[in-house]
């Protein structure tokens, strides 16, 4: 079976800064994936090129066999790509429950099942009793429980995950790891941004670390914290070479 | 399954219903012609408030231009009339397609903009709209167009001399069509669509919404809705000339009503051109005599006072306070 994601030679540059240049990754079916790497390693960018925020300079997506590299980001949607933003971005004036309608209405144009697939992702995301308050009124973590809840929604095959950890106290970001094990227990692949390995890596199949726009390694969690590459592109050299 | 949400839509159609069927007995007590008139103009920018509320409200497409619409549909109603001879129901029809239409083909370049710069544009196309018209010698340049009267009274030329009343149920028609479309709007995907894009539009393209689509969605439906009001017009005041049917007043008495009851609701509409209309109508009669824009000025002060007081609008004193929000639920913490 093919990859669901895959990405060719992808170059992203802003102007003189190279924020990607030819990372080709791939993320099969069915596994969670966390992209990783040190602040300014440009994982926000390939992110927001796979949910199609923008259009890569060069290099092909590959989604479900098909290029979606020309597509917007409102047709990967469609195509089943869900995504969360590291900076969440809620509909303030809306309730809890209309956010997460909003996402379902891509499935259907039902009000009844749109409403009741919300319920159902609510409960799903341990929100459902907050269903009738204005986002605007919900704490920092509930915000990004309703970003993950909104896109799930649209019932992804591929889901994103932009930072959705970080900042949170232990106990919510346990609480946090459990939700991504049961949302890839429904089936769907997660792909993760987080920059915290400790939280991180316990919880992916696979890791690939990004380094000054470029795939510095990738492999299994183990293989990956133990790589001197990956050692020096945290904490510098000196460390690396005590490994 | 969400009982109280369904409760509430039903609660607000039998509200809207019983309103409407107590505005039809209002003329039985209100014989003044003069007070008459004033209902009928309240109804009527009630109606055109609630069609610009659903793009520049629900869509938060803030147009200044409205007036373009208003000023189409009046047109098109007047011309078909006059020279063709085609019935007003037509042209109201004919002129709402056709600003609709009109509202898509600019709101492709437009809805382009961003903020300000949207509304600057919508503000200039309809002055531009404005001088055209004015030096349009076929449609009756400066001058106008004078729509004769009949010798008989007709709910199909909608022409009635001898009484205003049919005025007035036909402008309370058309405030509830205005507002029924709202609410059966509301609780739709371009509903949802359209609040998400005025929230935030990068998220919403992110959950599948087509962000432009939906601008000229709602564009299209506010423009169509905006003319009906327009030949309406024509039709009542029986005459018409650019500038009274397309200046940048009419733009601002269709934002006006909307920002003073509640931008982006379904009852702020209604509400605010129940007082502001009549207020404008006072003020102008009674102190506009010592120079025009006295009425405009009380209610730019009321409406200053209410972005200061209640930027959420006067509804927001109706609803009931949404369920506490204070507990963050425990359980809900991670992620």
């Amino acid at each position: 079976m093919t990859a669901l994601l895959e990405t060719r030679n992808i170059t992203q540059r802003f102007s003189g800064l190279t924020a990607n240049s030819d990372v080709s990754i791939s993320v099969g079916r069915g596994e969670i994936v966390g992209l990783i790497g040190p602040n300014g390693a440009g994982k926000s960018t390939l992110f927001n090129l796979i949910a199609g925020a923008f259009k890569p300079t060069e290099g092909t997506i590959l989604f479900d066999g098909e290029d979606v590299t020309a597509l917007p980001a409102a047709e990967r949607c469609q195509r089943g790509i869900g995504r969360t933003f590291q900076v969440v971005k809620s509909f303030e004036s809306m309730t809890v429950i209309e956010n997460v309608i909003v996402g379902a209405l891509v499935r259907t144009t039902n009000m009844r099942d749109a409403r009741r697939k919300a319920h159902e992702v609510l409960a799903f995301c341990g929100l459902d009793a907050r269903a009738d308050v204005l986002a605007s009124d919900l704490v920092p973590s509930e915000k990004r429980r309703l970003e993950v809840a909104r896109a799930l929604a649209t019932e992804p095959k591929l889901l994103l995950l932009d930072e959705v950890l970080t900042g949170l106290t232990p106990v919510e970001s346990q609480k946090g790891v459990e939700l991504v094990r049961r949302v890839r227990d429904t089936g769907i692949t997660v792909l993760m941004v987080e920059h915290v390995m400790e939280i991180v890596m316990p919880l992916v199949d696979r890791a690939i670390v990004l380094d000054l726009g470029k795939v510095l390694i990738e492999g299994s969690p183990k293989d990956v914290v133990r790589d001197p590459k990956v050692i020096s592109a945290y904490l510098g050299d000196r460390h690396a070479v005590g490994a | 399954m969400d009982k109280a949400f369904i409760q509430r839509r039903r609660r607000d159609l039998i509200v809207a219903a019983c309103l409407a069927l107590l505005a039809t007995q209002v003329p039985r007590y209100v014989t003044d012609v003069y007070i008459q008139n004033m209902m009928i103009m309240t109804l009527m920018y009630a109606a055109l408030s609630q069609s610009w509320n659903i793009l520049s409200g629900y869509c938060g497409q803030i147009s200044l231009g409205h007036a373009l619409y208003f000023g189409l549909g009046a047109y098109v109603t007047a011309i078909l009339y006059t020279k063709f001879g085609m019935l007003p129901w037509f042209g109201m029809c004919a002129g709402g397609l056709l600003s609709a239409v009109i509202a898509m083909a600019l709101g492709y370049p437009c809805f382009r903009l961003g903020g300000h710069y949207f509304v600057i544009a919508t503000i200039v196309i309809a002055e531009i709209a404005l001088v055209l018209f004015q030096n349009w010698e076929w449609a009756g340049a400066a001058l106008g167009i004078t729509i004769p009267l009949s010798k008989q009274d007709s709910w199909l030329t909608l022409q009635f001399a001898k009484d205003k009343l049919p005025y007035f149920y036909f402008a309370l028609a058309l405030a509830c069509v205005a507002w029924f479309v709202t609410w059966w709007l509301e609780d739709s995907k371009w509903g949802y669509w359209w609040r998400a894009v005025k929230d935030n539009p990068v998220a919403a393209e992110s959950l599948g919404v087509v962000v432009f689509n939906s601008k000229m969605g709602a564009a299209a439906v506010s423009a169509f809705l905006v003319a009906v009001g327009g030949g309406f017009y024509a039709m009542y005041v029986t005459y018409i000339d650019p500038e009274s049917v397309m200046g940048f007043q009419f733009s601002l008495l269709m934002a006006l009503p909307a920002v003073l009851g509640g931008i982006g609701t379904l009852w702020g509409p209604m509400l605010g051109a129940v007082i502001l209309i009549p207020l404008t109508e006072l003020t102008r009669s009674y102190i506009g005599g010592s120079g025009r824009g006295v009425d405009l000025i009380v209610y730019g002060g009321l409406i200053i006072a209410i972005s200061l007081a209640r930027p959420q609008g006067l509804v927001s004193l109706f609803s009931r306070k949404r369920k506490p929000a204070a507990q963050p639920v425990r359980e809900a913490v991670a992620s």
